[in-house]
């Protein structure tokens, strides 16, 4: 919109002369703003009155927004006129045709000279903290290599997001169902032995050393929680999570889903947590 | 703790937040320093300052309109920036450490010496036409994109260039403009922003 010419002329059978006059106002402000000559060149009141006089006349929509935008350059003349007086205030004024001028008479090694001898370089520090090294240390550690890398990006192209359950992951061979049983057996035996004396805190029960195995203790609780294995008891106000054995009646109606995301870095910071305690 | 120990812990995070690099851009807003070390923070930052002169620094700030303010109001300190620089500037013989070559440095001079007397800001291809007078078309789109890529040079979708923000804080336009049009002193004072 800023850079809008209005060259063509609408409407027929509207007077033309009318249009040119909205045109040519609205040319002059975005040419001296664009070029940035003297904005004092703009005659706002005398362009006011013109505007003034041209308002009666408009009738259509257009007509309108024409006027509007008229009016919007005007003003933005204003805001120039404004900045250019504060300029010349501040010393930075000088005449943008002699330092044209002098550009093209200086030598190159003049022009250099000068602007080294108004350089003062900026001082500044990039910093890296031991925290960001370890976790980077961190990063390096777990990364594959390369080669694995796009092998893997390679086959996720074909691959999209979807759920994959039990039956599936035993049809892959991913799993065995007997394994999967035994492990789901283990672990509400290990459930019911921590929150013999009440629920316990979700983190602790499914933290395990590695970051995998953790993954997979939450994998098998949420097995026992869809089942009625196992209920999450939920305090969005102190933000806790925790979880104790129930009595076993699967109960699928009328549940919801509970999302409890696992990443990498939780998982880090548990473990030191752990350490420190 | 006592008051000069208050006050030499408030100075040396003042140092940290103004020298340090946050995310993309060094410096620091007036405001943040306000949030970190309080309502008196240009009472420190006039101390750290005093240190700083000992190594040739200066503490430079940089009003949001890029225009000088000799009695800045509450207001327009919390929104300047604040950024250390060297006090004195560079020498001839030092042209190597800007990592430019001669000729890179007069297309410089001449790009924010133009911009500056035209405002802050002119097409680009009013830009090209004055250096075309001293240089080849190739060697004034590659130094133009690198002066963007540094943040010296600003431009918009219009192709029009604006002076960057590292214009701003580096070169002491006043004495560039003086030099170039012939009336240099050695007592240049900074335009766009106050040195403490």
């Amino acid at each position: 919109m800023a850079n809008r010419r209005w060259r063509g002329l609408p409407q027929q059978g509207r007077s033309e002369e009318y249009y040119e006059e909205l045109a040519r106002i609205i040319n002059l402000c975005q040419s001296i703003s664009t070029k940035s000559d003297d904005p004092f060149l703009v005659d706002i009141p005398q362009k006011l009155t013109i505007l003034k006089r041209l308002l009666p006349k408009w009738k259509l929509i257009d007509d309108l927004l024409m006027d509007a935008e008229a009016i919007r350059e005007l003003s933005l003349m204003v805001k120039l006129q404004s900045d250019w007086v504060k300029r010349r205030a501040s010393g930075l004024f000088i005449d943008p045709f002699l330092v044209e001028v002098k550009i093209k008479l200086l030598s190159k090694e003049a022009l250099a000279y000068s602007v080294l001898s108004s350089w003062h370089p900026l001082v500044a520090m990039d910093q890296l903290t031991p925290e960001r090294l370890e976790g980077a240390l961190d990063y390096w550690n777990s990364i594959l290599p390369l080669s694995q890398r796009v092998k893997e990006e390679a086959a996720d192209q074909t691959a999209s997001d979807r759920t994959v359950d039990i039956a599936e992951l035993v049809r892959l061979r991913f799993i065995s169902e007997r394994t999967f049983n035994e492990d789901i057996r283990q672990i509400r035996s290990r459930l019911v032995e921590s929150a013999k004396d009440g629920p316990i805190d979700y983190w602790k029960f499914v933290l395990a050393p590695t970051y995998e195995e953790t993954v997979m203790n939450a994998y098998r609780l949420s097995f026992l929680v869809s089942k009625g294995l196992a209920n999450l008891i939920i305090n969005p106000i102190e933000e806790t999570i925790l979880v104790e054995p129930a009595d076993g009646v699967e109960n699928r109606r009328g549940g919801r889903s509970v999302v409890i995301s696992i990443s990498y870095e939780k998982w880090m910071s548990m473990i030191k947590e752990t350490e420190r305690a | 703790m006592s008051e000069d120990a208050s006050l030499a812990k408030k100075i040396r995070k003042a140092a940290q937040l103004i020298m340090y690099q946050h995310h993309r851009l060094p410096g620091v807003k007036g405001y943040e320093l306000r949030k970190y070390i309080g309502r008196d923070f240009m009472k420190i930052v006039s101390l750290l300052q005093r240190k700083l002169d000992d190594l040739g620094l200066e503490v430079k700030i940089v009003y949001a309109d890029g225009l000088e303010h000799p009695n800045p109001t509450e207001e327009e300190l919390e929104q300047a920036r604040f950024y250390v620089i060297s006090k004195a500037p560079l020498q001839m013989g030092d042209a190597s450490l800007s990592g430019w070559r001669i000729d890179t440095l007069a297309v410089f001079a001449a790009t924010v010496a133009y911009l500056t007397s035209k405002q802050g800001r002119a097409p680009r291809r009013d830009v090209e036409e004055l250096l075309q007078e001293k240089f080849p078309d190739w060697k004034i789109d590659q130094d133009l994109n690198r002066f963007i890529r540094r943040g010296y040079l600003d431009e918009d979708q219009n192709c029009v260039l604006f002076i960057g923000w590292r214009t701003r804080v580096e070169i002491d336009r006043k004495r560039l403009l003086d030099m170039i049009a012939g009336s240099s002193t050695d007592k240049g004072e900074p335009e766009s922003g106050s040195k403490i």
